[in-house]
């Protein structure tokens, strides 16, 4: 029989909306619980320099979260990573969040579960995963120390996740299968050095080797061309998806897999809102999630002044 | 003694200390970074050049990565 325990807010996820929700929810005295199923910072605790959040001219990604956690947990909030979520309930009240140890009774509950990056979509990235294909620059690039390097994606972070494999590559490929969308900054930085081969339009079609990764098979879209790279390693950055498998069952999701919200982060179900990547919007910035996780808090407080 | 291997950059090397400290298990950190014979034997140990973190009690059964279940079975938690 798993022990239940009442708590004011639970929050699910400890990124950055997560946890600057659990900071001030703490201020507010209320009795806060963060959940987290994976690292505490998200995406963020992978991200070497942050260059765009404001007070910081550069700032590790993990530093910055460490920051924050400690913020939240000043103000009386507990985080707990290891007792995972099974299952949730919301259209109740209270609302209940089931983990493999206990069973969690909340008046309101904010949602950031945040995203998850997506695979290589290749049948032989499991025969590789870990064995050349990597989703962890901070974790594994410095294996890869004066080895042939891959990046595969475009956006921002396959190009900061680029410039900061360079320091171990000795020659690095970008590939993306269009343009690049990466800012300005990132991109010039990255084609400024030496070692980097930007191939766009490009699309990888098949991973190669024995034992472990020796070479990805590309395809040129525009001259139709078909060649093979010789790599020691690719890493992955090719987009991410919303962390909403838990909630389908609870509330509607989008097209893309995300929460319906409006800027105030209220859901369709009363007390439950929705902070930050997770949540359907045009931007998803990293100051963007700090202001979700404010307002969700603010308003999910409003909700429990009236409640009471 | 758990041996926890490790690289210092790596955020699920800080979770996995982090449980091992929540259970009160004593462990001896090994940065493979830092430390190359450290590195040769987690090589040697897993068949997988510098994969971290790992977590072994008896330098023959290990686990790779962060998976509670198997660190509970592991170390009998």
């Amino acid at each position: 029989m798993k022990e239940r325990i009442h708590k004011d807010v639970v929050i699910i996820g400890a990124g950055m909306a997560g946890l600057t929700a659990a900071l001030y929810c703490g201020r507010m005295n209320l009795d806060t619980l963060v959940l987290e199923n994976g690292i505490i910072g998200g995406q963020i605790a992978n991200a070497v320099a942050i260059e765009n959040y404001p007070g910081f001219e550069s700032v590790n990604g993990g530093d910055l979260i460490s920051t924050v956690q400690r913020q939240a947990e000043n103000f009386g909030a507990t985080i707990d990573e290891f007792d995972e979520i099974e299952r949730v309930t919301l259209k109740t009240s209270p609302k209940l969040i089931e983990t493999q140890e206990k069973i969690y009774e909340a008046d309101a509950v904010i949602i950031a579960s945040g995203m998850n990056r997506r695979k290589l979509p290749l049948p032989e990235e499991k025969k590789f995963a870990g064995r050349g294909v990597h989703y962890c620059e901070l974790c594994d690039g410095h294996a890869y120390d004066g080895k042939i390097i891959a990046v595969a994606g475009g956006g921002n972070a396959a190009v900061d996740a680029a410039n900061f494999l360079t320091k171990y590559a000795s020659k690095l490929y970008l590939i993306h299968r269009s343009e690049l969308r990466a800012d300005e900054f990132s991109q010039r930085r990255l084609r400024g050095n030496d070692k980097v081969t930007i191939l766009l339009q490009t699309e990888i079609k098949a991973l190669r080797g024995d034992k472990r990764l020796e070479s990805v098979e590309v395809l040129d879209k525009k001259s139709g061309e078909t060649k093979t790279l010789a790599v020691d390693g690719i890493f992955v950055n090719i987009g991410v998806e919303p962390n909403t498998a838990l909630f389908k069952d609870e509330l509607k999701l989008t097209a893309s897999g995300r929460i319906p919200a409006g800027e105030d982060c209220r859901t369709e179900i009363s007390g439950v809102f929705a902070a930050g990547d997770v949540r359907e919007k045009e931007f998803r910035q990293l100051t963007t999630a700090a202001s979700d996780g404010t307002t969700a808090a603010l308003v999910a407080e409003k909700y429990l002044a009236k409640l009471r | 003694m758990v041996k926890v291997y490790t690289i210092q950059s790596c955020p699920w090397c800080h979770k996995v200390k982090r449980y091992l400290k929540s259970k009160d298990v004593e462990f001896e950190e090994l940065d493979i970074e830092k430390d190359a014979a450290a590195r040769e034997a987690c090589k040697k140990l897993t068949g997988m050049d510098w994969a971290v973190p790992v977590t072994t009690i008896d330098g023959e059964h290990y686990v790779i990565d962060f998976d509670k279940e198997a660190l509970d079975d592991l170390l009998c938690l």
